[in-house]
């Protein structure tokens, strides 16, 4: 008998509490968002999750077509043609396979097409499997918009929420784990009953231009000069609803589900903070922990990375003194002379507030963050602030 | 005796104005296609020359559905629809690959070997006009050995001979694979309702004439995919599950260079320094003739005789 089923009231009712792997988390996730195909390829350290979902299936316990494809980049451009005759799709990868699929993710975005995609980020070659963001922050300007889970609990309620986003908007989603430190590491998750999920995300809504071989049409023709930027336009009119739409379906999820989430989340920022460390992914929880010792030091999450919630983190910072010393902490690496959580805060503030900023390598390649690094990054923040720094290089 | 008529088109499913180039197969090719194949169809269409003779945004020149989608991965993304179709119910939906050779023998090559290999429930036509001809003619693996192209020009033609797809795919044991060509219109024709009623993957090879690339006079477009046939160059054959099967035996022992005679691409070849070329290109034309007569007989005799599923 499972123990959570004999305390008198759970935490969240109508959930069930199990010790959970992120990618089995993402996996369980997608069996209750129904997804209804699942092309598959296998890539270190994602490869769990369709190994997951292959035995979900294979149990009966998901009723999907799932099919073991020749690359990822044919696994997108099936999901692409599932998603074009109206199916809800889910899938996942990472690093060189989410390179590989580049070209097939303009094409998805650009057809409009909903999906949830689960990437477990890695950097490229020389190789590495270990985590970093590079991956995922490297496919920003492909359209999709970009999820960071900070705990497994948290993967398995945004791929829920993203499904709505997804499907709302017709543009894709992906909700990105960290390799090992989280895909590969148990937590406690509760998760959902499935008919609370069905009440929250009902089924795939046809917008009737889906594939129909009762009133043919021709899908993504050649288009001309006079009529491309229109379809760019649309999508900005969406993309630009992405941020509000997030916070609205989290909160809605929140009354619903019991946890609330939004597209930053804010610690200990006030009129008092002097220095806001600005995170994604499994770094936060260790940063948040260590600011228990740093009055002054608060942590600023970036849920939502893409595209990037600017409102919402002028919100958070409203009440912080001009002084505010913020420091971007970039386990990820764009060839680039700062991090990509940087280049979005510049772009962010331009013309609205004036920060000075420091910007930290630092958990490249998967090397660990642990609490000591970030009081590594705090320390220096206090005493000397340069525009860059790399830490932990030794 | 009445001519035989089984090759006029009785349910036109093609709209007028398509954008081929004169003499091109693409729209006769496509025209019996769909006739045949009906509206309940799917066509998935990658980078080719048909992504423009479909017609752009927002125009469709077959009473079907057309989906434009990614060079590489045509079969995927047919993979998609079929899957998706059938949960919907539709498995009555044909599901239809039209690629060129680039995006074949090339860049599509992968993903064509990996639904083939899946055994997907698709029909995959390749119009083989041996060059990349939407982009201006440029070399493909599917390019005959001595043709000229944009990027094997004048004395740097190509001196390789082209990739055996049919032999390769039939090496992934499918149901149905065929060569056709539209000079043999009743041919064509029975292969694509043989190719109809059969369930898994399916593949046909057209000869896919091409006057541009080819420096061919339009007007001698199917003479000379007829010429093709006759000469041997491009075998009508089918395999089922590595059975083969020859539809078409030339009477006639025409030489390579009946039919090559008419295309300016191998005009080069013609010159007194070139002669031992043409008679290697003749000479491996009969070997590979033997080989499909041989295989044939192996066929006959019961080798290939089983169905791996």
């Amino acid at each position: 008998m499972n123990n959570t089923e004999t305390s008198t009231k759970k935490k969240y009712p109508r959930h069930t509490e199990k010790v959970m792997k992120g990618n089995f988390a993402a996996a369980e996730a997608a069996k209750l968002c129904k997804a209804g195909f699942i092309p598959a390829y296998p890539i270190t350290p994602q490869t769990t999750i369709v190994e997951e979902l292959a035995d979900k299936v294979g149990r009966g316990e998901m009723d999907a077509a799932y099919v073991n494809m020749d690359s990822e980049h044919s696994v997108f451009a099936a999901a692409m043609g599932s998603a074009l005759a109206g199916e809800r799709v889910f899938t996942a990868t990472s690093g060189q396979g989410l390179f590989y699929a580049h070209e097939v993710l303009h094409a998805i975005a650009h057809f409009r097409l909903p999906m949830v995609v689960c990437n477990v980020g890695r950097p490229s070659i020389p190789w590495n499997i270990w985590s970093d963001q590079s991956d995922s922050l490297s496919q920003r300007d492909t359209g999709w918009i970009q999820f960071y889970g900070e705990s497994s609990q948290e993967v398995l309620d945004t791929v829920i929420q993203s499904y709505i986003l997804s499907e709302k908007l017709e543009i894709p989603v992906f909700v990105v784990l960290d390799a090992f430190y989280q895909s590969h590491t148990s937590e406690n998750v509760w998760i959902p009953d499935q008919d609370l999920v069905n009440e929250f995300l009902p089924p795939k809504k046809l917008k009737g231009t889906e594939i129909n071989p009762d009133k043919p049409i021709a899908i993504g023709g050649l288009v001309q000069p006079e009529h491309y930027g229109k379809f760019n336009y649309d999508y900005w009119i969406d993309i630009n609803r992405v941020e509000n739409l997030t916070n609205q379906i989290g909160e809605e999820f929140y009354q619903k589900f019991g946890r609330k989430y939004q597209a930053v989340e804010a610690i200990n920022i006030n009129k008092d903070t002097k220095i806001i460390l600005v995170t994604i992914s499994s770094i936060t929880t260790t940063a948040k922990g260590v600011i228990q010792n740093h009055p002054e030091v608060g942590v600023l999450k970036i849920r939502l990375f893409h595209p990037f919630p600017k409102n919402s983190i002028l919100e958070a910072l409203k009440d912080v003194a001009n002084d505010t010393l913020l420091v971007a902490i970039e386990r990820n690496f764009m060839g680039d002379k700062v991090g990509a959580i940087m280049q979005e805060l510049r772009e962010a503030f331009y013309g609205e507030r004036y920060f000075k900023m420091l910007d930290v390598f630092t958990g490249q390649g998967g090397k660990d963050v642990p609490p000591i690094t970030i009081e590594k990054i705090i320390y220096k923040a206090k005493n000397n602030p340069e525009d860059v720094i790399w830490i932990d290089m030794e | 005796m009445l001519p035989a008529m089984e090759f006029l088109i009785k349910d036109e499913k093609v709209f007028s104005g398509g954008l081929s180039c004169r003499g091109c197969g693409w729209s006769l090719l496509v025209r019996h296609l769909s006739s045949i194949l009906g509206e309940n169809t799917v066509y998935v269409v990658p980078a080719s020359c048909f992504s423009i003779i479909a017609g752009p945004y927002p125009l469709n020149e077959i009473k079907g559905t057309i989906v434009h989608t990614v060079f590489a991965a045509a079969p995927a993304t047919a993979t998609g629809i079929r899957h998706t179709l059938d949960r919907q119910g539709r498995k009555d939906t044909n599901v239809v690959i039209l690629a060129g050779d680039g995006g074949t023998f090339d860049i599509g090559f992968q993903a064509l070997s990996g639904a083939a290999s899946r055994g997907e429930n698709l029909i995959y036509l390749v119009n083989n006009n041996g060059a990349y001809m939407n982009t201006g003619i440029q070399t493909s693996t599917a390019t005959p050995y001595g043709a000229v192209t944009t990027t094997n020009p004048n004395s740097n033609f190509k001196k390789k001979f082209p990739k055996d797809l049919m032999g390769i795919i039939a090496a992934h044991n499918i149901p149905y694979a065929a060569t056709a060509s539209l000079a043999f219109m009743e041919d064509y024709r029975k292969k694509i309702k043989r190719a109809k009623e059969i369930e898994g993957f399916r593949l046909l090879m057209v000869d896919g004439p091409c006057p541009p690339g080819h420096k061919v006079d339009p007007a001698n477009s199917i003479r000379v995919s007829r010429l093709a046939v006759e000469s041997k160059l491009y075998p009508l054959f089918e395999v089922e599950y590595q059975n083969y099967k020859i539809n078409y035996h030339p009477t006639t022992q025409l030489p390579v260079t009946e039919c090559m005679k008419y295309q300016g691409r191998f005009k080069h070849l013609f010159k007194e320094e070139n002669k031992n070329l043409l008679e290697e290109i003749q000479i491996v034309t009969d070997k590979n003739w033997k080989r499909l007569v041989a295989l044939e007989k192996l066929s006959e005799e019961g080798i290939y005789n089983y169905d791996l599923g």
